[in-house]
């Protein structure tokens, strides 16, 4: 699954140990996610998205990873 | 605009935090093993000492690694439920590794027993304590696999 997350996180200047914090989960998970290695689960990509107040299908897009 | 290398000091912070915490639930996860072989050489120790022992003694002494061993997996079990989901599936699938990877090696241990063939491995299977660090030593191989795979 293709996604936005580093864009969005570099438009807020926010490093990938603070998004991980508001998130609640590691920095290695938001790496993961950045480069595409790990899928989140649905109850985190609605964190994600809510948190950067965007719909889940702007966020996240079907790819092969 | 976008620079996704911003707070370099922020990210070396963290990754300096997550490695002492990963350091720490590591150990803290295998405490309760390194009870389970400590528990194991002085079960061995104390039933090669006593051979005037009743065998309904002997067998009670020789599965006292078993409590400590579930400990352990009651400690296991807690420490994935507070791990966040990235680090949940790394542990489950090294620990998916160690399962199967001990039963492979426990396979061919005792097929070779039953081949009659002779060599360096234990005439009796793992035993707990085989079992125990070969599980150990699958977990490890297991976790950096599973870590490598998603660095």
């Amino acid at each position: 699954m293709k996604n936005r997350l580093k864009e969005l996180r570099a438009e807020r200047q926010w490093s990938q140990g603070a998004l991980a914090e508001k998130l609640g989960v590691s920095r290695q998970t938001i790496n993961a996610i950045e480069t595409e290695k790990y899928d989140p689960s649905l109850p985190l990509a609605f964190k994600i998205s809510v948190l950067f107040k965007q719909p889940l299908e702007r966020i996240f897009e079907p790819g092969q990873t | 605009m976008t620079n996704p290398n911003l707070h370099e000091d922020d990210k070396k912070q963290s990754c300096r935090t997550s490695g002492t915490q990963e350091f720490l639930r590591s150990l803290q996860l295998n405490a309760w093993l390194a009870v389970s072989a400590a528990t194991y050489v002085a079960t061995l120790f104390l039933n090669r000492r006593h051979p005037g022992w009743s065998p309904a003694w002997k067998a009670t002494v020789a599965l006292m690694p078993i409590l400590p061993g579930l400990l352990y997996l009651r400690n296991g079990m807690q420490l994935l439920r507070q791990m966040d989901e990235l680090q949940r599936r790394i542990q489950v699938e090294a620990w998916l590794f160690a399962a199967l990877g001990t039963v492979v090696v426990s396979t061919i241990i005792n097929v070779f027993n039953g081949q009659g063939l002779n060599g360096n491995w234990p005439a009796h299977g793992l035993e707990i304590g085989g079992t125990y660090m070969t599980m150990f030593l699958m977990w490890s191989v297991g976790v950096t696999i599973a870590k490598l795979r998603y660095r």
